[in-house]
């Protein structure tokens, strides 16, 4: 998946909290979503327009985890806002 | 502003006023509310929102940090220390604002939900922050909560771990009497379920209780929570022992001259007073002469324990 063609929906609010982790709101559907410390990096890192494999590498350099497994970790959470319609292409 | 939390056909959400240019005069936020309201009723378009948009307007705020909380076990004080702090320059004192009370409410009416939790926490930063942001930088924020705050204080440390704390307390025996004098709307509790949180029993355990039990033991728990949760970032301290110059210096504060006259006058005028012409008097001997054999034995018997270990580290 590359994620270079996937950004945050304009739909979405997102605000950190406790340290790094996150509440979503989409504004289409008034759903709330809670994003622990992880699944918050991948998204303040798809506002940045980073790719999986950069947001991987940004993930192996901040915690113990091999770069397959921080690849598989990323792309797990891009399917799920992909599943709850919380990105859009660019 | 955000003035009231509430729901409008089963959607949670805020009530908001145009209070743009309003000062926060009154001892309890609610009382400004009111006084718009009366004065400048177009000011109130009825206007409500679900919270997403306090999250949305959150989002273009910055953040404000309060200066200080004031937590309490209710007829202590927090009113006189309220005002206190609204005497001081570029001040505000969120005073027991609705909006504020009742997403506290929240954490323990839909208790138990990680999920809603940590929304509930999100949006009481952001509810602060919007009632806090009144077109100026340099503002002094701070927040009184009700006697039932402090029951979430562990929450709202999370969410402002650095800001200090004071918790002020009084006697249980006339503590109870001031409250049986004037029953405040937190120890009637509609539903029972904030009280039955706080007092480890259950809405029908409550309703079967007298006034002055509810009292008595809210207030022992409040004790305990205090005891409990005090640490370097707090200051607990008795109505008897009430200094606002001690506690704005633990604020941080250091008041002008100018401030302290002000202070010094204010604080010769009972706190809860709109008008601000109803003079203070002292009256701990009177509430302790008046209290029934019934009140002392549910102090004694819920409350005295944790105000003693207030008062001397200790429980007797």
């Amino acid at each position: 998946m590359n994620t270079t063609a996937l950004t945050p929906g304009k739909h979405v609010v997102v605000t950190d909290f406790d340290g790094g982790e996150g509440i979503l709101v989409d504004l289409n559907t008034k759903k709330y979503y809670q994003l622990n410390e992880t699944a918050m990096a991948v998204w303040k890192a798809l506002e940045q327009g980073k790719s999986v494999g950069e947001i991987a590498n940004d993930m192996t350099a901040n915690y113990e985890v091999a770069l397959d497994n921080a690849t598989r970790s990323v792309e797990r959470i891009l399917d799920n806002f992909q599943t709850y319609k919380l990105l859009t292409a660019r | 502003m955000p003035v009231d939390a509430v729901v409008v056909d089963g959607r949670p959400g805020l009530t908001w006023m145009n209070m743009s240019g309003i000062e926060l005069k009154e001892p309890f936020f609610q009382q400004t509310v009111d006084r718009v309201r009366e004065q400048e009723p177009w000011r109130d378009a009825g206007l409500f929102t679900e919270f997403d948009a306090l999250l949305q307007l959150d989002q273009l705020l910055a953040r404000v940090e309060p200066a200080g909380f004031i937590f309490h076990s209710s007829r202590c004080g927090s009113t006189l220390v309220a005002n206190g702090c609204r005497a001081l320059d570029n001040a505000i004192v969120l005073s027991e604002a609705n909006a504020i009370e009742k997403l506290l409410a929240r954490f323990i009416t839909d208790g138990g939900d990680p999920v809603k939790e940590s929304l509930y926490s999100v949006l009481l930063r952001a509810v602060v922050n919007a009632l806090a942001h009144r077109g100026r930088d340099d503002v002094r924020v701070f927040v009184k909560f009700s006697p039932c705050g402090i029951s979430q204080l562990e929450r709202i440390r999370r969410i402002w771990p650095d800001v200090p704390w004071v918790f002020l307390y009084r006697d249980p025996v006339e503590t109870i009497v001031s409250n049986m004098t004037t029953v405040p709307a937190w120890l009637l509790d509609e539903d029972h379920r904030i009280l039955a949180h706080i007092t480890g029993t259950t809405p029908a355990d409550v309703a079967e209780m007298s006034l002055e039990e509810r009292c008595a033991r809210s207030i022992g728990n409040f004790f305990a929570t205090a005891h409990s949760l005090a640490n370097d970032n707090s200051l607990l301290l008795n109505y008897n022992q009430l200094s606002l110059t001690s506690i704005l210096d633990f604020f941080n504060v250091s008041p002008s001259a100018e401030e302290l006259d002000r202070i010094a006058s204010g604080s010769r005028i009972y706190s809860k007073e709109v008008a601000g012409v109803r003079e203070f008097v002292p009256d701990a001997e009177v509430k302790q002469k008046s209290a029934s054999d019934r009140v002392r034995q549910l102090a004694q018997q819920f409350a005295m324990g944790p105000y003693n270990l207030l008062e001397h580290g200790e429980g007797l």
